[in-house]
């Protein structure tokens, strides 16, 4: 048996003892390699620190049997070393831990046709699970024109935004890839299961988590570093004061990733947590998919063209003309004498400037003198 | 005895007056008076009665004085359709029919000169009228009869003439007549607007989550709605599909709008009883008359009434003209719309959902974002048509809701079908039979129409919920009206979740509704 294979059984096994994002665990394993860190570990040696006893669930462990279940459940263990291993959940090793969390993941329970190392360029739409249609339809519509320049759309599958964002992508026609916090062959939310076995089928569901495990609230916070270490940027569309996005906003922002908020209204309580990291300078303010992709693109790649108001026929007169312009009647032609006097300049320049703007049919000539033609009013 | 008195009734608006046609045939100078507030086609009745009854070779009392009272005599009268009564009971006084005959019976019909019968409008409203003053029997023209026939325990007898109907007073043979003319024109077109409502289904629509579920309350509680939006955006094919959510009519709602139908002249008898909810969506170009109600003399209902237990559906509402848009503050607020004439006013009943839709601006291509901002409005027409959206009459309005521009196609469909019409009305009717069990002692039938004491005092919110209500009218951000319909709303989400108490959760989804925030997913989700 290769190495690599050695190792990845020594991760399951690691996988099996441990709870997800253990930094204690993965800082061995980054110190003394997968094979080593296992040995320490299970033979008790150095366990100070660790979250769960290793002893207590060694018993019941069984890498082999575990792949081997896993792969007829349609699960597959990717490690480091992979050819399928994205390469960015490495820079894990170097955040420092948040709420006891962290680490580069021991491996990933990939369950589903998108390779990970896809995943390079994808962008991760989080938010609410209380959303509102708003924030939903805003999310669906960010993923959409993500997803339609070829870049994954990374979330959690869970209520609101999550699937939002997975709907959006699909509606684009690209690839989305759900990052679950129990086992990759289970469904959470269950009222979500058509749309996790749709992701299975065409996407990736992806779980730290040993196939067969339940979520848990620990689970889910490890889970929110994956989502951010994955995709080059975050897209937190409505958080609330306390809430699972912010916690992965907070692992963008240490991973060194862009934060990108979604504003609301602001007596929405749903937007508070977005217009927080807005107002502390932690996200920046997009509005569209466009943004987003100008954010995350490479520099130059994706401009969005500034919103500006239409050009009106006015805009590009001199300040001369304008002055002209300000003082033709818009009913009543009056003569080009009036006219002259009201804006204030010489008889003879008043009219060469009225001959220049009827040429530019902002005002015509009447029998009475000039007036506003129908142009100037636009 | 040379006195005699027949009943008919007398409308003003749905509300049926009985009358007593009181004849008195006695000695004195020959004449014939007719007194009780009576307007010109009534006056007009002795001419036609007189011709009628020599012509149906019967005795008119012509060598005597007849004075023929019509009783209440303040009320003002007006109408044909008292010739019959008017004829039976000189008859009656003359003695050529016993009478004794003529109680508890009601006579409706106008007369021609040869002594047959004629159609006239309303019969069902007044022979409704004559039921509850206690008549059991009422002659009708024979086309009418299967109309006066809806009224249950009335036994209806459809004449062709007078002869025909002193006949069976005298309990005689009776003689053949030419059959009478139905009132209305036959129906040229075979129109099949209404069935293709019906066709409809919300299975079509993707996406605007929002949206369908403001219609699902809205349909479920009968309270009134404002959509708005750009154009195509889907406003008028949702809308179009409310009544294919909205459940049978109750054999009451069914007889006050075939009630209705009969004052404007399109009743159907030969359909039977309405069982569906009208659909009424005038033009902008609509006048008041004909939205509120109106005409002369007898007052025609409006499609505010017409569309009476249905939907009335204005779309381009800023569009109408505004002395019409004031006169829906009203039927928005009470359900109900009183037409003032020279002499009278009366009021029908008008409690269907009225649905608004508007445009952002007047072209509707105005968008907030610039880039598809395709709009040529002038600012000033752009504020003038937004006044107008949210003056008065968006006041009353219980339901808010923007639709967003069309979305790209949401391709995520398979996923996750759009519910069928069939599945939310199913929801539809559930709700109002939580309703109708609530109110069934009460003279309204669903969440819209509740008064806002009666609920406030018999049916309250959960403190948490009332709390939310307050916090926002102590902030001014909810008017005192606009509370009243929240706490509306509130029962109808309620009611559509099989919930005994509106509490927190409904109370804000209520709110969100009324003022136009966007709702929160999770509440839709409960719903379906």
């Amino acid at each position: 048996m290769s190495s690599l294979e050695d190792e990845r059984l020594a991760r399951v096994a690691l996988v099996a003892v441990s709870e997800p994002g253990d930094p204690r665990v993965a800082d061995q394993v980054t110190t003394f390699g997968a094979l080593e860190a296992h040995d320490r570990i299970m033979s008790g040696y150095d366990v100070e620190g660790l979250q769960t006893d290793p002893d207590v669930r060694r018993a019941v462990t069984d890498p082999a049997a575990t792949l081997a279940r896993a792969a007829e459940l349609g699960v597959r263990f990717v490690v480091p070393g992979d050819a399928e291993w994205p390469v960015q959940l490495d820079d894990l090793a170097a955040a420092p831990p948040l709420q006891s969390r962290g680490g580069v993941p021991l491996g990933l329970w990939v369950r589903g046709p998108v390779r990970l190392d896809q995943l390079a360029g994808s962008v991760a739409v989080v938010g609410s699970r209380s959303a509102t249609t708003y924030g939903a339809d805003v999310a669906a519509d960010i993923a959409t024109v993500v997803a339609e320049t070829g870049r994954a759309v990374v979330s959690g599958a869970a209520f609101g935004i999550d699937q939002a964002g997975h709907r959006g992508a699909l509606a684009g026609g690209g690839t989305t890839v759900a990052v679950l916090a129990c086992g990759a062959d289970r469904v959470y939310p269950a009222a979500h299961r058509q749309l996790i076995e749709h992701l299975a089928i065409h996407g990736a569901v992806v779980s730290e988590s040993l196939p067969g495990w339940s979520p848990t609230r620990p689970r889910f916070l490890s889970r929110n570093r994956l989502i951010a270490a994955l995709s080059v940027g975050t897209v937190i569309v409505e958080a609330a004061i306390r809430s699972g996005a912010l916690n992965t906003a907070n692992w963008a922002e240490r991973l060194n990733r862009h934060v990108l908020g979604v504003p609301g209204p602001v007596t929405s309580g749903p937007s508070q947590g977005v217009h927080q990291l807005i107002r502390s300078g932690a996200a920046t303010l997009v509005t569209s998919g466009e943004d987003v992709l100008e954010a995350v693109g490479a520099a130059g790649e994706h401009l969005v063209p500034e919103p500006r108001g239409r050009e009106r026929s006015r805009d590009r007169l001199t300040t001369r003309q304008q002055q002209v312009l300000e003082a033709v009647p818009a009913v009543r032609a009056a003569p080009d004498a009036s006219i002259a006097r009201t804006a204030g300049l010489a008889l003879a320049e008043a009219r060469g400037t009225l001959a220049a703007l009827a040429e530019m049919g902002l005002v015509e000539q009447e029998a009475g003198g000039w007036r506003l033609a129908a142009l100037a009013h636009e | 005895m040379p006195f005699a008195t027949a009943h008919t009734v007398s409308l003003h608006g749905a509300v049926g007056h009985l009358i007593d046609v009181q004849t008195d045939v006695s000695p004195g100078q020959v004449g014939v008076t007719m007194v009780g507030r009576a307007d010109t086609t009534i006056n007009e009745a002795r001419d036609r009665c007189r011709m009628a009854i020599i012509n149906s070779e019967l005795d008119w009392p012509s060598t005597r004085r007849i004075t023929i009272l019509l009783s209440p005599a303040d009320l003002l009268k007006h109408g044909t359709h008292f010739d019959l009564a008017v004829a039976v009971s000189v008859l009656g006084a003359a003695g050529s029919v016993p009478a004794t005959s003529l109680a508890g019976t009601a006579f409706i019909g106008e007369l021609t000169l040869d002594g047959n019968l004629r159609s006239v409008g309303g019969v069902l409203p007044m022979v409704l009228a004559a039921a509850e003053r206690g008549i059991r029997a009422v002659f009708v023209p024979e086309p009418q009869a299967a109309e006066a026939a809806m009224v249950p325990d009335m036994s209806v007898i459809g004449v062709r003439s007078l002869a025909q109907v002193v006949a069976i007073l005298r309990d005689e043979d009776v003689p053949d007549a030419a059959p009478v003319a139905p009132m209305s024109g036959a129906r040229l077109l075979a129109w099949r607007g209404r069935e293709r409502l019906e066709e409809l289904d919300l299975a079509d629509l993707l996406g605007i989550a929002d949206a369908r579920y403001a219609v699902e309350v809205a349909a479920a509680g009968g309270h009134h709605l404002l959509l708005s939006g750009p154009k195509g955006c889907g406003k008028t094919s949702l809308v179009e599909r409310i009544p294919g959510i909205l459940p049978d009519l109750t054999r009451d709602e069914s007889l006050e709008l075939s009630a209705i139908q009969s004052l404007a002249g399109t009743l159907e008898p030969d359909a039977g009883f309405p069982t569906r909810p009208p659909f009424a969506a005038p033009h902008h170009d609509a006048s008041k008359a004909s939205l509120i109600g109106g005409g002369l003399g007898v007052v025609r209902p409006g499609e505010v009434s017409k569309s009476h237990t249905g939907v009335l559906f204005l779309d381009e509402f800023p569009l109408f003209r505004s002395d019409v848009i004031e006169a829906l503050r009203q039927p928005l607020e009470n359900g109900e719309v009183t037409i003032a004439r020279r002499d009278e006013s009366v009021t029908l009943p008008a409690r269907g959902m009225v649905v608004l839709a508007a445009n952002p601006c007047p072209c509707g291509d105005y968008s907030s974002n610039v880039q598809h901002n395709r709009c040529f409005c002038k600012e000033a027409q752009r504020r003038d048509y937004r006044n107008k959206v949210t003056g008065p009459v968006a006041d009353r309005v219980d339901i808010v809701r923007n639709l967003p521009p069309l979305r790209k196609k949401d391709g995520a469909a398979d996923l996750e079908a759009p519910e069928s019409s069939a599945v939310v009305r199913a929801r539809v009717e559930a709700a109002r039979a939580r309703q109708a069990e609530r109110y069934a002692d009460a003279s309204w039938r669903l969440n819209g129409q509740a008064p806002g004491p009666v609920l406030r005092d018999r049916w309250p919110l959960t403190k948490v919920g009332q709390k939310l209500i307050d916090d926002r009218l102590y902030e001014g951000r909810l008017s005192r009206r606009g509370a009243t319909r929240v706490h509306r709303v509130a029962w109808t989400v309620a009611d559509l979740r099989a919930l005994d108490r509106p509490g927190r959760d409904e109370v804000d989804t209520a709110l969100r509704l009324r003022t136009g925030e966007p709702l929160l997913l999770a509440m839709l989700r409960r719903a379906g």
